[in-house]
């Protein structure tokens, strides 16, 4: 049981680092290409206003979900793993 | 000077290739001749023995470990441990080694036998007479014969996802370097200028 406990708090930890890590990235990315958004689309109206809507939207957005994939992914690989070794 | 580089290269992918084979999972066609069990005290090799304390007591060294002899098509003959791996690593979460020893047991034959009973191993590890280590045993099923083949689906996709992200670090690496190269160097211009 310890051995679990462990498993399961450094897997907590490092998938959140993860988790974290990608979600700054992908906020950085998406805030960039607001940047030339803006500047491609002829500048229309206030600058940061244009931005600020791009990241609400962002915030709502079906890319920001799938970065809980992070924590999703290696639970199920560990689960089909362990059906696969012990039941089959 | 560069001879350095080289070796220090050659061990580090040295290393790595013998991580992944001793680590990934290989298959054997064997004939299962005797199942036993054995009370083992690792020392110097401990590295290559579980403790998995899946439910025992994880501070005591000398413990009772399962054996499955086989031989191969060869007529040389394989010894496997069978031994729980647990939720440690490898990441076979491996727990059900009693079972698999009864299993095994079901699925002797003798070398004497009208119909040898054929049955592929997996197994991760390496036998190595010299040191007393084994191959772990993960899983046994009976198959036709000795010709039989295996194509090892786990081993190529875990291979091909790995050479996929070395690749794609040292895609990054070097547009990184060459990037910084053309902006030169200034004091403070690390960026996008």
């Amino acid at each position: 049981m310890v051995a679990l406990m462990r498993l399961l708090i450094f897997g907590l930890i490092a998938l959140t680092v993860l988790y974290l890590a990608i979600s700054w990235y992908s906020r950085s990315v998406r805030r960039r290409k607001m940047e030339r958004d803006w500047e491609e689309a002829g500048r229309p109206g206030d600058r940061n206003t244009y931005i600020e809507t791009g990241m609400a939207q962002y915030e709502q957005s079906l890319r920001k979900r799938l970065i809980w994939l992070v924590y999703i992914v290696p639970v199920v690989t560990v689960v089909v793993i362990i059906y696969l070794t012990n039941f089959m | 000077m560069v001879y350095v580089k080289w070796v220090f290269w050659g061990l580090f992918w040295t290393g790595v290739i013998a991580f992944l084979h001793y680590t990934l999972p290989q298959h054997d066609v064997v004939r299962i001749t005797d199942t036993y069990e054995k009370r083992v005290n690792p020392g110097d090799n401990s590295l290559f023995w579980s403790n998995a304390d899946t439910g025992a007591d994880p501070t005591a060294t000398e413990r009772d470990v399962f054996f499955i002899q086989t031989f191969r098509a060869n007529d040389k003959p394989m010894i496997y441990r069978n031994e729980d791996t647990g939720w440690g690593w490898p990441p076979y979460f491996k727990f059900d080694t009693s079972n698999l020893q009864a299993e095994a047991s079901d699925m002797m034959s003798k070398k004497s036998a009208e119909n040898a009973q054929w049955v592929v191993v997996r197994h991760y590890g390496w036998r190595n007479e010299f040191f007393s280590i084994y191959p772990n045993a993960v899983s046994i099923w009976p198959v036709a014969g000795p010709d039989v083949q295996i194509i090892p689906w786990v081993k190529i996709v875990i291979l091909l996802l790995l050479a996929a992200s070395a690749w794609a670090i040292r895609v990054r690496w070097r547009r990184f370097w060459n990037g910084r190269e053309k902006q030169g160097d200034t004091e403070w211009g690390v960026g996008r200028g």
